[in-house]
């Protein structure tokens, strides 16, 4: 496998994952108004649940790293266990600000929640082993028979097949009546309880859902790339998801997949070439500022963030209303 | 035992206040089933407070409230609503992000689309429910002349269309109480007149109205008992007719 060829199938495997979050993320603030600034969390809980799952038992790890759990399970358990995990630390997160807080103190309380959960899967080595994270998962090999490049090929199409059904799993929830009553929900809490509508039940059945599709996405990823740390999980990547979403589209599913594409693997992945442009090098050494590149991508979405805000609010494909017509007969 | 002979809604000894502010002071009034309930008074004198704790949108500090002769004091908006009891707002709230069809289809009570199984089984499971509810929801439309706003985003609608909106809503989740709070104002008037037509229609099937009104002649033509607050407490209560010549109600709310 050439290393362009190989280099496609991290950007593929990227895509898928970051689509699945995307979507899960869409569902939450997008559709049903939950600004959910600490869903990160839930695809760091589908993450390490994976890991904990698949790894051995920890005592045959030895020094080398420290976790609970070592089940030594296969694939499809890791996974199923990755998505049930995202969905229970969404609703967790969910009940620290739904029930009592108005939505703007709910963003808050769930990013204070994601800061928190990284702290404290941080400081307490035993149970994830910390800073450092997990690594060294057993290679995970579909058609284990096969060459390597065929094996890699696979997981692009099993991520693929994850995401036509998880977008399967999305549409139920963002069309139809109940798309509708969320969409109430999200316009006015007050009003969708006025006809009877559970604001708070609704709300954590949405962030149950979204967390699946979070815990699915990260698990996805931590199988592909081996090893999990709170480096990969820090808050600000939930702002990555949430540009994905305004760019692209609030409650429109098409336009935060296109969004998902711009944000995700044209300017973030995009931005890593910067390196091998040598006046960036040189600006890089002159300033001491190593991660330069890295911090262009921000600089480039927080942008983006605000010029839409502030422009396009409805995003690149806005939400789309289904049309009834006039009144027959 | 629900009795015929039995108020729908009974308030005794109602509370709410803020901080030192006594905005319901211990009221007590009734309204009768199948009846239309005025409620009057200067502006301040706890009128939409008083709307807002029966309704569960606000939690009382003290007093009961009873349907149907059943205690639902401090209920939740929505466990009312489920109950049939169905309150619009002073500031009409439409969701502004769905159109205006789309608004009165979101508020019909028991959609198979919105259960767990309409998850799962999607359009075949709903479809029917969902073709019934739109039937109904043209119908709605029909009646207020605003069939041709059906695909208009609720946000683009005029103040006046948005309560129409409101009330179209309120009345799609076939309610047995509604709770209105000033249902008339930014309407234009033949559509007021048309409004008051249709809710004296609706009394004679059964419904209940509890009216927060400005305009006293809305009040003389609807509303067959009327509550005057004043600085939140109950100051008379009777036919309008009555009221316009008592001395007390004269001096708290000059009555031209």
């Amino acid at each position: 496998m050439g290393a362009w060829e190989f280099y496609l199938v991290v950007l593929l495997v990227y895509l898928g994952t970051d689509l699945l979050a995307a979507w899960g993320l869409n569902l939450e603030f997008g559709v049903t108004g939950v600004a959910n600034l600490g869903y990160i969390v839930t695809i760091a809980a589908g993450a390490y649940a994976y890991v904990i799952f698949t790894l051995g038992s920890p005592a045959s790890a030895g020094d080398f790293q420290m976790y609970v759990g070592g089940f030594g399970l296969p694939f499809p358990v890791a996974l199923a266990a990755g998505v049930v995990a995202g969905s229970v630390v969404g609703v967790l997160i969910g009940i620290t600000g739904l029930k009592r807080l108005r939505q703007d103190y709910q963003a808050i309380a769930m990013l204070v929640v994601s800061l928190m959960a990284a702290t404290v899967v941080s400081a307490d080595t035993p149970f994830l082993n910390g800073n450092a994270g997990l690594v060294l998962l057993p290679n995970f090999a579909p058609l284990s028979d096969q060459d390597p490049e065929i094996q890699r090929w696979a997981y692009v199409g099993i991520v693929a097949f994850c995401c036509v059904i998880g977008y399967f799993v999305l549409r139920r929830f963002t069309t139809g009546p109940i798309g509708r009553t969320l969409r109430a929900v999200r316009d006015d809490e007050y009003a969708a309880a006025a006809i009877g509508k559970d604001v708070v039940l609704l709300r954590l059945m949405v962030q149950a859902a979204g967390g699946a599709l979070g815990g699915l996405s990260g698990a996805l990823l931590v199988g592909f790339i081996g090893g999990w740390s709170p480096g990969a999980w820090a808050y600000v990547e939930t702002l990555a998801l949430l540009t994905a979403v305004i760019v692209g589209g609030m409650g429109n599913d098409r336009g935060v997949s296109v969004g998902t594409f711009l944000i995700a693997i044209l300017i973030l992945q995009g931005v890593q070439f910067l390196n091998d442009v040598p006046e960036l090098k040189a600006l890089e050494a002159q300033f001491n500022r190593p991660a330069l590149t890295q911090d262009l991508g921000w600089i480039v979405l927080g942008t983006l963030t605000i010029l839409f805000i502030w422009f396009r609010p409805q995003g690149i494909l806005p939400e789309r209303r289904p049309k009834y017509g006039e009144v027959r007969g | 035992m629900v009795s015929e002979a039995r108020p729908i809604l009974e308030v005794s000894g109602l509370v709410k206040h803020y901080g030192g502010v006594r905005a319901v002071d211990g009221i007590s009034f009734s309204v009768e089933r199948g009846t239309i309930t005025g409620l009057i008074g200067p502006n301040g004198a706890g009128k939409s407070t008083a709307l807002n704790v029966i309704a569960g949108f606000l939690p009382p500090d003290g007093g009961r409230v009873l349907l149907d002769g059943e205690d639902v004091t401090g209920q939740a908006m929505h466990r009312l609503a489920r109950r049939g009891v169905v309150r619009t707002f002073q500031l009409a709230r439409v969701f502004g992000g769905l159109t205006t069809i789309e608004n009165l289809l979101v508020a019909a009570p028991g959609q198979r689309g919105e259960s767990a199984l309409g998850l799962l089984g999607g359009g075949r499971y709903w479809g029917k429910s969902e073709n019934e509810v739109l039937g109904r929801a043209r119908q709605m439309l029909g009646a207020f002349g605003m069939q041709d706003k059906a695909d208009e985003y609720a946000r683009n609608l005029s103040g006046g269309q948005k309560r129409a909106v409101e009330t179209m809503r309120a009345l799609m989740t076939r309610p047995k109480l509604l709770l209105l709070d000033e249902p008339m104002a930014g309407l234009s008037p033949s559509l007021s007149r048309q409004l008051e037509d249709m809710f004296l229609g609706l009394t004679r099937e059964g419904l209940s109205l509890l009216l927060v009104e400005h305009s006293l002649d809305t009040v003389d033509r609807l509303c067959s008992k009327v509550v005057v607050m004043a600085q939140g407490k109950v100051l008379a209560e009777g036919r309008m007719s009555e009221l316009r010549t008592r001395k007390e109600v004269q001096d708290a709310y000059v009555i031209g």
